[in-house]
């Protein structure tokens, strides 16, 4: 591919002759510098956990925000240019809110991944008078866990724009290691604790710093309690229970 | 305000979208054809939802031709205006009290509505003036508390949630809104109670009423509050002030709503027939002081409606 690099990488838009779009495909290859985001999906509900890679001593690790919440039955766990993600989870959020507003209900873990999908490819040279276009695509892929009347569930999306369900899914630096570990260790039904303590196992074993409640965070989404991020006590317990 | 007159200026008959696009076939990428709103086509991402307007040169007076908001009152659309409701602050958080009967002119439209929205688990609107626009622009302004509660990670406080409202409502003043309402709250202030009408008018206060039979409540309301009220007091006064209100004013009445803020959200207390306080009072509840409120004491010893009373003095 880096043979016809520099014809094919001047528009974001324009096709190879291979068919290739290059710049979604550097996109999806910049989500792989990202820190390591795992999600797995339970009967009961979905966990989500990210390594924190605290780059110095001095930073304060809790203002490191890779878990976003969506709504109160959707979460959101991120990997790759985290500031991109921010337009895309206010999209989801603006999107939820909505669907409320118009329909009573809760909004469905498909249509909000949906949603976030379709802004993914308004990226290129504006047209006249388009103010709301994006110079480049996303760098940022998101696993979206939520519960709707079809149960929990798990969404992975990339910068093309695709989506795809998934019962447990790593993404990021160690994302290759950690979906190759989910998928010797996953099984159907697991409890919400196991999986909790499968995430940090997972990433326990990419991580190249030893795995404490600073450089990891962990996340549900619940059929009793919904989206909450696990506090530092909470945190500490299944750290312990690993 | 004047980005608003001319979107809807008269000499054009294409209504522009929220983004100043206009609508039309020769506009190929519109927001929907995105499907960036999923299909809701009327509420922007950001800012304020916007409507289609009748195709008219002046809109708004078309909508005052129509309603009996100013002109005709034999005109067919009419707007529910007669109504009770109140809210105040004491030392144990804000009472609000509502009645529940819908008028469109003399007919009684409905004695089952529910005048309190509300907004979420520590907010609470009244309705009064047109019940749609309270519901929906209240409704609105939950999403639009719970979006600033995910972006900033803290509940919006009732004078923010407040004055977005009462900024809404201004960038539509003129096209016929008719609200007149009281946001309640607790926040980090402690409690605290806006009232915001239609004109824009918005204020800060301990006591407030609005409607038809506010005169009749506040009566009530005026003569028996004080800050250090007991929340039984205070529930007791708010349930009699709308029943004053319910009694005298012919555009109020059916039911009594009641719903207590408090530093953790708000109760909902009870229901309470206005009639059946007339007679009997609310039974036995917090704050009630036994027997019923119009009855018992005018009828004691020398009312035309005792008759025993009357005949022994005779």
């Amino acid at each position: 591919m880096f043979l016809t690099r520099s014809e094919y990488d001047r528009g974001v838009n324009t096709f190879s002759p291979e068919g290739r779009l290059f710049q979604v495909e550097y996109a999806i290859e910049a989500i792989k510098l990202g820190s390591t985001t795992v999600g797995i999906r339970t009967p009961t509900g979905v966990v989500l956990g990210v390594e924190k890679r605290v780059q110095s001593p001095l930073l304060e690790s809790s203002s490191i925000e890779k878990i976003m919440e969506i709504d109160t039955h959707l979460g959101c766990a991120m990997s790759g240019l985290t500031a991109d993600a921010r337009t895309m989870i206010d999209h989801a959020r603006v999107t939820s809110q909505n669907h409320a507003f118009t329909f009573d209900e809760k909004i469905k873990v498909e249509s909000v991944t949906q949603a976030v999908c379709d802004l993914a490819l308004r990226f290129g040279e504006s047209m006249e008078n388009e103010d709301a276009m994006m110079s480049r695509p996303f760098g940022v892929a998101l696993l979206i866990a939520g519960i709707d009347e079809l149960g929990p569930q798990l969404y992975h999306t990339d910068p093309s724009g695709t989506f795809v369900k998934y019962e447990a899914k790593a993404i990021g630096s160690g994302s290759e290691a950690a979906q190759a570990e989910l998928q010797d260790k996953y099984h159907k039904s697991m409890e919400i604790k196991d999986a909790q303590i499968l995430t940090l196992r997972v990433l326990k074993q990419v991580m190249e710093e030893k795995l404490d409640q600073h450089n990891v965070q962990l996340a549900q989404v619940t059929v009793e309690r919904g989206f909450e991020i696990l506090s530092d006590a909470q945190l500490k317990e299944a750290i312990d229970a690993m | 305000m004047n980005t608003f007159v001319s979107r809807f200026a008269p000499s054009s008959s294409v209504i522009p979208n929220s983004r100043g696009i206009l609508a039309d076939e020769e506009e190929e990428f519109s927001d929907l054809t995105w499907g960036s709103h999923a299909g809701f086509g009327n509420l922007g991402t950001k800012g304020i939802p916007t409507f289609e307007v009748p195709h008219l040169a002046d809109p708004s007076a078309f909508l005052r031709m129509h309603t009996d908001d100013y002109a005709d009152p034999n005109c067919r659309i009419k707007i529910q205006h007669g109504t009770t409701t109140l809210a105040f602050r004491f030392k144990g958080g804000i009472i609000v009290a509502v009645d529940s009967r819908a008028t469109a002119g003399s007919y009684i439209a409905s004695g089952t509505v529910k005048k309190v929205i509300e907004i979420n688990p520590y907010l609470l609107g009244t309705m009064a003036g047109g019940a749609a626009d309270c519901q929906y622009w209240e409704t609105y302004l939950g999403i639009q508390c719970r979006l600033h509660e995910l972006r900033n990670r803290e509940r919006i406080s009732v004078a923010a949630a407040s004055k977005y409202l009462s900024n809404l409502v201004y960038s539509y003043k003129g096209m016929g809104l008719s609200m007149g309402t009281m946001i309640c709250g607790w926040d980090k202030t402690g409690p605290a109670l806006f009232y915001v009408d239609s004109d824009g008018t918005r204020l800060k206060g301990d006591i407030f009423s609005v409607g038809s039979g506010s005169t009749y409540a506040y009566g009530v309301l005026d003569q028996g509050y004080h800050w250090d009220l007991t929340d039984g007091e205070a529930q007791e006064l708010g349930r009699r002030s709308i029943y004053a209100a319910g009694h005298r004013d012919a555009y109020s009445g059916n039911t009594i709503n009641l719903y207590h803020v408090k530093e953790e959200g708000w109760d909902f207390i009870g229901n309470y027939d206005v009639t059946k306080m007339h007679y009997d009072g609310p039974g036995n509840v917090l704050g009630a002081t036994g027997g019923g409120y119009g009855y018992e004491i005018r009828a004691a010893g020398r009312s035309a409606s005792d008759a025993d009373a009357i005949d022994t003095s005779a």
